[in-house]
């Protein structure tokens, strides 16, 4: 019999070192590159702890002051003020209100989602119910590469070309935005009517994609009937409807445009999370209600949404997680005025853009480094609790398909 | 299959209103991803092609030259007001024109208008009134035009050749240090100097559409054409110099002209840095927590905090990175080997360096996801396989599992890649300029220069479009960048997609029994 | 640890065994296993005769696959085991700190239920081990690796494709393959997890008639759910029940006259 001489003790012992020693090393780095990510938020934490704890410096700054009125508050209207380099420019003392900051982040999100989320899901119910399988597998690599679209094309596109022209053209927007609906359903509508052979070459399962050209056509439609639509309800002429009749101040760049912006960035990641959620619910659910006479609408309505409704849940905070860190397309599409109103068309700051502008002229160490220290830990903070909600929803609600008889 | 004429049963005659509002959320996000993406081309690719130049003829007499930008309604009230572009900015002091339609007498295409594209003040509009040679002599009228082109070829080669020498003759004899070479070097400078004074000289006047003269030494000069007068072929040729030169070419007149060339240089450079950071210790801490560690609770904990970190914002890396590695790091560096040169910093400001960490830190969980899911994906038994073979376990790794497992490192490091290329916000924190005169890459000793700022496509596209002075001028030049770095980042996302696809179907033959 | 601590066996089991303690390759002795809190081995103590087949045979979840991995010490990998016990092959104890686990798992060879080679070709899948101790030349390693072919019964289907992928194999081949693959090595024990369960009838009765052929040089032991090949390959069997020994004995006796009325119940229900 042939057979393998039997190995040296001497190399046997090296191949036992070298594992060691490999096992060692990666032990070592893995968790030092594990310590190096979480070392962010302590960072952020150890550099801001002196705005609370001065040390023998003027620099006490109470949370009062950074998240309720300026110490100089004399009348409500200036009572939350962001202006930290006051003292530099015209001898006020600064203000340093995080709150219109914050107000700011929260209203662009809000807008973003407002946008995104009916979009995503919309889109993620008819891609889990109604799509054919074809399109569905090139769908969702073409939102994923609308989710890498870079923030700062987005926001150089929003902020430069579509802010002007929605502030020339704000009829056609409201038109656009009255007719999108009525145009989808006589869509509907239409094909129910064409002949069988007609209706065929239109499936559902394509409706994504066909009714694109549709859909720009509407739009057209709707740009062409918009100087009808603002003689006939708004006087003719829409901007000065909305200054005088309503009170309402128009920027170029205002929160809507932040919110399409942002909305259309953050809907794929959005969708991908829903779809999952959607499509992961076990097929036998959805099969019961149907052998029971319901459409696959109803299906998706009754029995599907509020199985996958924690997924769909998770899916909604991870949107707002992005949409609240965002930076470059707030930055660039949102004109940067701190204000803290509910007007849709008036501008705002982000926490995010506001630390990208002024972070790298305010000193290390000075207050309003800390400051904005402060407005960075206070994003991380947020996205990180949000994200670990998100995440654990998801967990459990895997733990609930697998129980329920896997998922597809 | 037939569709049944008679319908006996009633069934349900479709989905109802809601299926078709869910199908048009799909079309809805197509239509705003396809006119994005056809906005940035149609703008970012028109702008090198060469367009017509008008000639317009206003009441009272008045005539201009220019490129039609745009109409918008008049601001007053009714009809429409068109943008020209008509250049000339040292004559009229702005390069734009607004004309309202109904002020517009005539236009006309005249094709001898001279479109000439200047170092300075930027592009100037006219008919070539005269060409002056080098030797002072002066060509009028008709002739004036073949003479400009020959003399623009005649520069071209004079040039070329001025490059060749420098690079091929010159340099390397720069480097050598005897008799030989000192003597063949001034004979070069000899033959440069000849070169140079061959190119000085001459210059071209132009007749603007107002009359004025306007004189550009040929040395200004970076190119001239009669748009009117090319055929869809001459303009190809046209739109490629232009498409070339903007890939290669510096920036000129505050980032409102010329290339892009060291924006994608800075951003290549520093997207490559950071993977060679990252992509080790990423694939390593996907090794510990997936091979090495004990897979408890505090695994599973550190997991779901590392996919977590992917969702923190970028700008947070960004203050990290300012904070540790530039004032930290940097300035600790800096009082120790670099105290000459305080208190201007030189490693305690933002550079290259600190850029390639901070996107390393912010990718790195991208890519210890991806790994991590091509890990967990390699079935049990294979690693079982291999160790009851006497496979130590570094040899189990190394052999059987991390080449299985590399399809998925590929795609996280592509993926992070594409991440990196396109984030602006913390590299506004860490090391962009908005023009850097120094590329960090040069043949002085460290020949790479990890302290330098550098300049970064996506960054550009930021600067240019909000800091720069005439932003009219500049957004054709945006909208190309923008293209270009759109374009870099879908195909990089698009060879992740493609990897990923190919290594699921072949994971799918494995589990096949 | 709800782990029994006394050495005697559990008082209704029987072994019969018939050959002299120097026979004995693996000596088992009350060893018992778990897995955080839940036992799965419960004082377990037999011995595996030399160059014979040995079967362990028993319902689902009776411990006779952990039994196995215990063989070679797969369990090191998992953290939660809690083991308690001895097992010596050839007299050693393979759970003594000088014993390096790689060299034991080189001597105690073990094939999994379902076919898994590694995704490289024919030869370098055999060659695997063998690159792992090294020292060989490559000439000696083909000779080494066609030997273990032919002995795994694969050689003449592959030989003109050594450099195709192991996967494109048939689920026979392959396991046949990894059979081969730790031939080649040349350990004294192969373990065989269920070897044939993931295979149709040809390709199992196949791999019957290779274990058949190996226990000339070779301690084969085999875990099998099937009692006809249990019946058909081995020559002792142990019938195992929630982690314990039931009955031990020459095939034979144990599937025509089983001593204990549990191994009957099972035998006969299983076999009618």
């Amino acid at each position: 019999m042939l057979d393998s001489p039997p190995p040296t003790a001497v190399r046997r012992r090296l191949r036992q070192g070298r594992d060691r020693l490999a096992t060692a090393l990666i032990t070592a780095g893995g968790i030092g590159v594990i310590a190096a990510l979480l070392a962010i938020g302590l960072f952020l934490a150890v550099e801001v702890v002196p705005l609370f704890w001065p040390s023998g410096e003027a620099s006490a700054i109470h949370a009062e002051a950074l998240w309720g009125g300026g110490e100089t508050a004399a009348e409500d209207a200036t009572r939350h003020r962001w202006a930290p380099t006051a003292t530099l420019t015209s001898g006020e003392a600064p203000r340093i209100s995080l709150v219109p900051l914050a107000w700011g982040t929260l209203e662009a999100a809000a807008w973003a989602l407002a946008i995104a989320v009916p979009l995503a899901l919309g889109a993620a119910a008819h891609s889990s119910l109604f799509m054919s399988r074809r399109l569905r597998s090139r769908l969702k690599p073409t939102l994923e590469l609308m989710e890498a679209l870079p923030g700062v094309v987005v926001g150089f596109v929003a902020g430069l070309v579509l802010a002007p022209w929605v502030e020339r053209h704000l009829a056609e927007v409201v038109a656009c935005l009255v007719l999108l609906v009525p145009g989808l359903l006589l869509a509907g509508g239409l094909r129910s009517r064409l002949p069988a052979r007609w209706r065929e070459a239109l499936p559902l399962g394509w409706a994504g994609l066909w009714l694109v050209p549709w859909l720009a056509l509407v739009l057209a439609a709707s740009v062409w009937l918009a100087p009808w639509l603002e003689a006939l309800a708004f006087d003719g002429d829409l901007r000065r409807f909305l200054e005088l009749r309503l009170g309402l101040d128009i920027a170029v760049r205002n929160a809507l445009i932040v919110g399409a912006a942002m909305g259309f960035a953050v809907m794929p990641s959005i969708y991908a999370l829903a779809e999952d959620a959607l499509s992961g619910v076990p097929a036998s659910l959805a099969e019961g209600a149907q052998a029971l006479g319901a459409t696959r609408w109803q299906t998706l309505w009754r029995v599907v949404l509020p199985a996958a409704s924690p997924g769909i849940f998770s899916a909604v905070m991870i949107g707002a997680g992005r949409a609240v860190g965002e930076t470059m397309i707030v930055l660039m599409a949102s004109g940067n005025a701190a204000l803290m109103t509910l007007n849709p068309l008036d501008g705002l700051r982000s926490l995010a853009a506001t630390i990208a502008i002024e972070l790298p002229e305010a000193g290390p160490g000075g207050v309003h480094y800390q400051l904005l220290l402060l407005a960075a830990l206070a994003l991380f903070v947020f996205t990180f609790l949000v994200n670990t909600l998100a995440e654990l929803v998801r967990t459990r609600l895997r733990r609930r398909y697998r129980r329920l008889g896997g998922g597809s | 299959m037939k569709a049944e004429p008679s319908r006996r049963l009633r069934l349900p005659r479709g989905e109802g209103a809601g299926a078709w509002l869910a199908a048009g959320s799909v079309a809805l996000s197509l239509l705003a991803l396809l006119a994005l993406l056809a906005l940035l081309t149609v703008r970012g690719l028109g702008h090198f092609w060469p367009s017509p130049v008008e000639l317009v003829e206003l009441e009272g007499g008045r005539q201009l030259a220019g490129e039609r930008v745009r109409e918008v309604p008049h601001a007053g009230g009714d009809g429409l007001e068109r943008l020209y572009r008509i250049g000339n900015q040292d004559l009229e002091g702005g390069r734009w024109a607004w004309v309202r339609l109904s002020a517009i007498e005539a236009v006309s295409h005249p094709a001898d208008l001279v479109v000439v594209e200047r170092r300075r003040w930027g592009q100037a509009i006219g008919r070539l009134s005269a060409f002056q040679g080098a030797s002072g002599e002066r060509i009028e009228g008709e002739a004036a035009w073949p003479a400009l082109e020959a003399r623009l070829a005649e520069l071209g080669t004079l040039r070329d050749a001025r490059d060749r020498l420098r690079e091929e003759v010159i340099l390397p004899l720069a480097g050598r240090n005897d008799e030989t070479a000192a003597r063949e070097l001034k004979a070069a400078h000899a033959r440069l100097r000849e070169l140079q004074s061959a190119m000085a000289g001459g210059r071209l006047i132009l007749a603007t559409a107002d009359g004025e003269g306007l004189a550009v030494p040929l040395e200004q000069l970076l190119g001239a054409r009669r748009p009117n007068a090319m055929s869809p072929l001459d303009k190809l040729v046209a739109w490629g110099e232009g498409v070339w030169r903007f890939l290669s070419e510096g920036p000129r007149a505050a980032n409102t002209a010329g290339g892009v060339w060291p924006a994608i240089f800075g951003t290549v450079l520093m997207v490559m840095l950071m993977s060679i950071l990252v992509t080790p210790f990423g694939v390593l801490a996907a090794i510990y927590l997936n091979e090495v560690a004990h897979q408890g609770r505090l695994t599973r904990l550190v997991r779901i905090a590392v996919r977590n970190l992917a969702g923190v914002p970028s700008i947070v890396y960004g203050v990290f990175g300012l904070g540790v590695f530039v004032y930290g790091i940097g300035g600790r560096l800096d009082s120790w080997f670099f105290e000459a040169s305080l208190p201007s910093p030189t490693f305690g400001t933002g550079g290259l360096l600190w850029a390639s960490l901070t996107l390393a830190l912010l990718t790195l969980p991208v890519v210890i996801v991806a790994t991590e899911e091509g890990l967990a994906r390699i079935p049990d038994q294979q690693r079982e396989g291999a160790l009851a073979l006497g496979a130590t376990r570094l040899e189990m790794l190394s052999r059987v599992v991390l080449p299985m497992a590399a399809p998925a490192m590929l795609t996280g490091v592509i993926l992070a890649v594409a991440r990196a290329a396109g984030e602006v916000a913390p590299l506004m924190l860490v090391g962009v300029a908005k023009l850097a005169p120094q590329v960090p890459v040069d043949g002085d000793f460290p020949f790479l220069h990890l302290e330098r700022k550098f300049m970064h496509l996506g960054y550009h596209i930021f600067d240019a479009a909000f800091h720069g002075g005439d932003v009219q001028a500049a957004m054709p030049l945006v909208y190309a960048t923008a293209l270009l770095l759109v374009l870099v980042i879908l195909v990089l996302n698009l060879t992740a997609i493609f990897l990923r696809h190919h290594l699921s179907t072949r994971h799918g033959a494995l589990t096949r029994r | 640890m709800p782990l029994v601590k006394e050495q005697r066996s559990s008082p209704d089991s029987a072994a019969i065994i018939d050959f002299p303690p120097e026979a004995s390759s693996l000596a088992i002795r009350g060893l018992s296993l778990a897995y955080g809190d839940k036992s799965a081995l419960n004082n377990l103590t037999l011995r595996v005769p030399r160059h014979r087949v040995t079967a362990f045979i028993g319902p689902s979840g009776c411990g006779k696959s952990t039994l196995l991995r215990v063989l070679n010490r797969l369990h090191d990998l998992n953290d939660e085991v809690v083991r308690e016990g001895e097992v010596m092959l050839e007299g050693e104890d393979i759970h003594a700190p000088e014993v390096s686990v790689a060299e034991l798992r080189r001597r105690v060879g073990m094939v999994f239920q379902s076919p898994n080679p590694f995704p490289m070709s024919i030869h370098d899948n055999v060659a695997f081990g063998l690159r792992l101790q090294g020292g060989l030349s490559k000439r000696k390693r083909d000779d080494i690796i066609e030997w273990a072919l032919r002995s795994a019964a694969l050689w003449d289907e592959v030989k003109d494709r050594l450099r195709a992928s192991a996967w494109s194999l048939s689920g026979g081949q392959q396991q046949r393959l990894v059979i081969a693959r730790t031939l080649a090595v040349g350990p004294e024990v192969l373990l065989l997890d269920e070897p044939a369960s993931a295979l149709d009838p040809i390709s199992t009765l196949k791999i019957e008639e290779l274990i058949r052929n190996l226990k000339s040089h070779l301690t084969l032991v085999l875990v099998t759910h099937n009692m006809q090949q249990a019946a058909r390959v081995s020559d002792y069997t142990a019938f195992l029940q929630q982690g314990e020994l039931v009955e031990y004995a020459p095939t034979d006796t144990l599937f025509t006259n089983p001593r204990l009325a549990r191994t009957e119940n099972y035998i006969t229900g299983r076999m009618a």
